[in-house]
């Protein structure tokens, strides 16, 4: 399946950013972009994390080296949600099975 | 509505210096930011907070006419206007020595739309002038089991509009998907925010799920466990007939590689299905099953 690429002049234009800034955060490895006849563009499944890193700069003055850690922990936090989830669901399993079927 | 005092919220005295409120807004914002505190309802309502606190008290004329008319410092201009009526009045017939500011006289229901208006219905963020992501939605959707083992659409209506969407098989129950855009309409042309929905799924009472694994018991007779035989049974997708070997054991569990819960995301993949025989003893014995069961227990 084709990824639809958004232009990076674009966001920038958008979001009022300078391109150097969103360079930075693909040399951190946050977000990845592509090159396609010597145009830099952003492919659509990266925006939503490209727009959470740019609020965590603008709201919070975030500098890079916080939004790399910043994006660490959110993974490490996620990856603890969905493990206590898994847990529930299976500490309910062991619930039913104390109940008569 | 009730008077919002954006010090306490900012946790401030009244004093409080524009380096002071800054510093408190940041301070609080780092906390509560939405995008640090991923599907936590309460950060988000208080972000909003701090951010109405810090839209009026950051900006030195909208915070002097909060602090002189709390609640109703939006009108401050129209109050302003009576105020000053009142003391041409007072002056004109030389009835009163004036001089008093005036209190306010509004009961606190009559701004409240005033207030909602300003701030966005659902409390948004409060900006005039910065775009703002919309706020984000919500939602808790109640499945089956066997609602959850396909890929479906369903139709939901979120704030009295209708969205589609496609629930993909396997989701676990409490896990939430994101729908980016389908939240609350941005501030000042900022982007929409988006929607979130938990599944919560209902215990089955045959089918028990344990991630992507069923586990389920089924009954055979003495005899069929003795001698062996076949039994059809139902898995969530279909009958199956299984053999049942001689001499099987109670509590023998059986593993029917493929055949549990569709792995999610993961076309074509599947968990196993577990069965567990429950030997079933016979009752109500007459004299002659009871004499043929003392003939066996002899040898």
């Amino acid at each position: 399946m084709e990824t639809y690429l958004i232009p990076i002049e674009d966001i920038c234009a958008y979001h009022h950013v300078e391109i150097n800034f969103i360079q930075s955060l693909e040399d951190f490895g946050l977000i990845h972009t592509t090159i396609k006849k010597q145009s830099l563009f952003l492919p659509v499944d990266e925006l939503s994390k490209l727009e959470q890193y740019l609020r965590l700069a603008n709201d919070l003055q975030i500098n890079l080296e916080g939004i790399h850690a910043v994006s660490h922990l959110l993974d490490q936090l996620q990856n603890l949600q969905q493990e206590i989830t898994a847990l529930q669901n299976e500490l309910n399993y062991y619930k039913q099975l104390n109940q008569p079927y | 509505m009730d008077y919002i005092d954006y010090y306490k919220i900012l946790d401030l005295k009244k004093d409080a210096s524009t380096e002071d409120i800054k510093k408190a807004y940041r301070k609080l914002a780092r906390k509560h930011h939405p995008d640090l505190n991923p599907n936590n309802e309460e950060a988000n309502k208080k972000f909003q907070e701090i951010n109405e606190a810090n839209e009026v008290l950051s900006d030195p004329e909208k915070r002097k006419k909060y602090d002189k008319y709390g609640k109703d410092w939006q009108h401050a201009d129209q109050l302003d206007a009576q105020e000053q009526q009142r003391r041409q009045y007072q002056s004109n017939s030389g009835a009163y020595s004036g001089g008093s500011s005036y209190s306010g006289g509004f009961g606190s229901d009559d701004f409240s739309d005033f207030f909602s208006s300003m701030f966005g219905g659902g409390g948004g963020r409060s900006s005039r002038n910065s775009p703002f992501k919309g706020q984000d939605y919500n939602a808790d959707l109640q499945l089956d089991l066997l609602d959850a083992y396909t890929t479906h659409k369903q139709t939901l209506t979120i704030n009295g509009k209708q969205v589609r969407i496609t629930i993909p098989a396997g989701v676990e129950n409490g896990q939430k998907i994101k729908l980016p855009g389908y939240g609350a309409p941005g501030v000042n042309n900022g982007p929409p925010g988006d929607l979130y929905i938990k599944f919560n799924i209902s215990d089955d009472p045959k089918f028990k799920r344990k991630g992507n694994d069923i586990y389920i018991q089924e009954e055979v007779d003495l005899y069929t466990a003795v001698l062996g035989g076949e039994k059809i049974i139902e898995t969530l997708n279909g009958k199956v007939k299984l053999k049942i070997p001689e001499s099987t054991q109670p509590g023998t569990t059986l593993r029917l590689k493929g055949k549990g819960f569709p792995v999610y995301k993961k076309d074509n993949q599947f968990g196993d299905l577990y069965i567990k025989w429950q030997v079933k003893i016979p009752t109500n014995l007459n004299a002659e099953q009871k004499e043929l069961f003392e003939k066996l227990s002899k040898f």
